[in-house]
């Protein structure tokens, strides 16, 4: 069905943007900028929530929405996507109320790339076409540096430069296999490609390059997502950006691990050869041991939040990667929105404790129970979610994972290696759940320090986006139906 | 592939190559315009030889996105890392790696290109059959990258891996091209934006010394 919703989706964040833009060189502005930018930045995130959800009515009733000559769509396979971005960015547009305190970038400029940010990342979900998906990737990756930078401390610059180079090197690998495609199917409409009868004969004539365009996909936004062993820019960037931009970011992995599956599986499904299975499965579970095992040793809580990232991103590209299974894309969903909200939460309540202590080292912090205690709750609730723990909606998504990931290895290697890996996938989980663990008792536990002692609860708008991530969990777990419904309409 | 595309290429391999060894940033940025030049040139006269002999309106559109290619990899690039290198300094240094061991992976890379090239020729389609030379200067360029501590060498690799990727770019549609302009413009932007405030925060241009500033 034509419908311009997909395209006022993207349009409105990047119009509340570009005024910004424009109003930016009028000086006698600024003194307004300084007392409203952050109430436009939370207009502009709950308009295009808002958005967003009006086209929830629609993709239930089984329609897909499209703007063809942009190759923009809504369907049951990005709504999802599409709502936790806006959700993640909407909530951490209220934190941004009391806890953004001014950095490297003038508020104008601030809004405009924090507006351009969203836009790039609901781009990136609605689009498919290849270029279009390379245009949002690379734009994404520009404006988030420039958000790492905007922090005025030190460990901001060199956190920037190390993610720009690592993502724009990684950003070429997934312009080459974008030309590669077009050159072998003529074509870079993703519809129009898996399709036609004769591009696909063509790709499958050409399995080399096909292969060799899938691989500089995995490899590129592998790199940009931060799965091992291309994640050398992600311990930085979380202690080198401000506590509001980790917020941010914790929706741009859901950009980028769909744009990933939608440049992945079609060519799975025109040439399904098992070494794409074996690629991105085997990414998955590095990642996930690497990130379980280093997060395991981290004292700063930045980094500890960085590695449990990377191995909550091995669990989603491991489980997405199982593409001959039918359900490997909508468990891959419902684990990647959960992860993204529960991050986020951890990360902002974590926020709260910085902005109140100053410190991010776990081992000079302690006794903020009493004091910061809707802070501790919201945190302990994400970051049991996180591991799994029952009645939690994280929970019933590795149930869902454990459970595609067995049948999958039960068709594919027998009865051993299926139970084999599942032992191996709780054991991770258990060294989630045991890191994490440990965090709240170093954090909140215990008798206060001497950084702590003058500590007290983060103001409304700082802990009030965490109860509701923590709410969300506690109701996804009682009612998961309510986003696997959404996802499974096809 | 016809003599002249295979010339053009050849040089700015060596161009390219000749990135590894170069001592200063101002020489490097020199190096980069250069490469860029002799990439799009080929692709540029074909154009122009297409516009006055056609004089149609596809010419035109044609020889303007690839002016505009040209142009923008050749002057605009390099003009903004020579902006962030006026804000910064002109550094003098070597690569990491000394020149034995540099050699040594130099030598590896092309080898493996070449024998990649004639293992993978028979199965490329005609219309890429550049491939296997912009694999090459694209390894040579991240391999620049990776071997300097001096950002905006560092920076100009990065061009340079972009600049090898040109070649593809010529059967592109043309609507693509102003975008990816755009989006080489940005990143050199950020790019140098990041540098420039890294240099303000610890008063050096050494991504050595930033990672340990003590």
């Amino acid at each position: 069905m034509y419908s311009l919703f997909p395209l006022l989706s993207v349009m409105t964040p990047l119009s509340i943007g570009i005024l910004h833009l424009i109003l930016h060189p009028f000086w006698f502005l600024e003194q307004f900028f300084k007392k409203a930018h952050k109430i436009l930045l939370l207009f502009g995130a709950s308009l295009t929530l808002t958005i967003i959800l009006s086209m929830v009515p629609y993709v239930l009733a089984g329609e897909i929405l499209e703007v063809p000559h942009l190759a923009l769509y809504v369907d049951s396979r990005n709504i999802v996507g599409l709502i936790g971005v806006a959700l993640i960015f909407f909530l951490t547009s209220i934190y941004n109320v009391e806890a953004e305190k001014g950095g490297r970038l003038k508020p104008t400029m601030y809004n405009f790339f924090l507006m351009l940010f969203l836009c790039c990342m609901l781009g990136l979900l609605l689009s498919y076409d290849l270029f279009g998906i390379f245009l949002f990737v690379e734009l994404t990756i520009g404006v988030s540096v420039i958000l790492v930078a905007h922090n005025p401390s030190k460990l901001s610059t060199e956190a920037a430069f190390k993610y720009l180079i690592i993502t724009a090197v990684s950003a070429l690998f997934v312009l080459l296999g974008v030309l590669i495609i077009f050159f072998l199917a003529g074509s870079t409409n993703l519809f129009i490609i898996t399709s036609n009868p004769d591009t696909q004969a063509r790709l499958v004539e050409n399995s080399h390059l096909l292969m060799l365009a899938v691989a500089c996909f995995i490899i590129g936004l592998g790199a940009d997502i931060g799965i091992v062993p291309f994640h050398g820019w992600l311990p930085d960037v979380f202690p080198g950006s401000t506590i509001i931009i980790n917020g941010f970011f914790c929706s741009e992995p859901i950009a980028l691990i769909l744009a990933l599956y939608n440049l992945v599986a079609p060519f799975y499904r025109i040439y399904p050869s098992n070494t794409i299975i074996m690629l991105m499965a085997g990414l998955g579970l590095l990642s996930m041991v690497f990130g379980a095992l280093v997060a395991y040793s981290q004292k700063n809580f930045y980094r500890m939040l960085a590695y449990c990232s990377i191995d909550e991103f091995g669990h989603i590209v491991f489980v997405l990667g199982l593409l001959t299974s039918p359900m490997s894309f909508i468990v891959g969903q419902f684990y990647l929105v959960n992860s993204a909200m529960m991050k986020a939460g951890m990360i902002l309540s974590l926020g709260s404790v910085f902005f109140k202590v100053g410190t991010a080292d776990m081992q000079k912090l302690g006794g903020l129970l009493g004091k910061m205690n809707k802070t501790a709750l919201s945190y302990i609730i994400c970051a049991l979610s996180l591991a799994g723990v029952p009645p939690l909606s994280g929970f019933y998504a590795k149930w869902l994972l454990y459970s595609v990931a067995y049948n999958f290895l039960l068709e594919l290697g027998g009865i051993t290696i299926a139970v084999v890996t599942l032992i191996f996938l709780i054991c991770i989980s258990l060294i989630t759940f045991v890191f994490l663990l440990r965090s709240f008792h170093h954090i909140f536990m215990g008798e206060a320090t001497e950084t702590t002692k003058e500590a007290s609860e983060a103001h409304w708008t700082m802990w009030f986006p965490t109860v509701v991530l923590a709410l969300t969990s506690v109701i996804l777990g009682l009612q998961p139906q309510i986003l696997l419904n959404l996802i499974g309409v096809v | 592939m016809e003599t002249i595309i295979i010339a053009t290429l050849v040089i700015s391999t060596f161009a390219t190559l000749s990135g590894i060894f170069v001592k200063t940033t101002r020489q490097i940025i020199c190096l980069l315009s250069f490469q860029a030049a002799v990439i799009g040139l080929f692709e540029l006269i074909f154009c122009l030889t297409n516009l006055i002999m056609g004089l149609n309106f596809e010419a035109l559109t044609d020889f303007f996105a690839t002016f505009a290619e040209w142009f923008s990899a050749a002057v605009i690039s390099p003009l903004i890392i020579y902006w962030g290198m006026m804000k910064t300094e002109n550094i003098s240094d070597k690569p990491v790696v000394n020149i034995r061991r540099g050699g040594m992976v130099i030598v590896a890379i092309v080898v493996s290109n070449i024998i990649l090239c004639i293992f993978t020729s028979s199965f490329f389609p005609a219309k890429i059959n550049v491939l296997p030379f912009v694999a090459l200067m694209f390894s040579i360029s991240i391999f620049i990258s990776a071997t300097r501590t001096d950002p905006l060498k560092i920076l100009v690799g990065l061009n340079m891996a972009e600049n090898a990727l040109f070649p593809l770019f010529a059967e592109s549609p043309l609507f693509i091209i102003p975008f990816i302009l755009l989006l080489m413009i940005f990143v050199n932007l950020v790019g140098v934006f990041v540098i420039v405030e890294a240099y303000r925060d610890y008063g050096n241009i050494s991504v050595k010394a930033w990672r340990s500033p003590e």
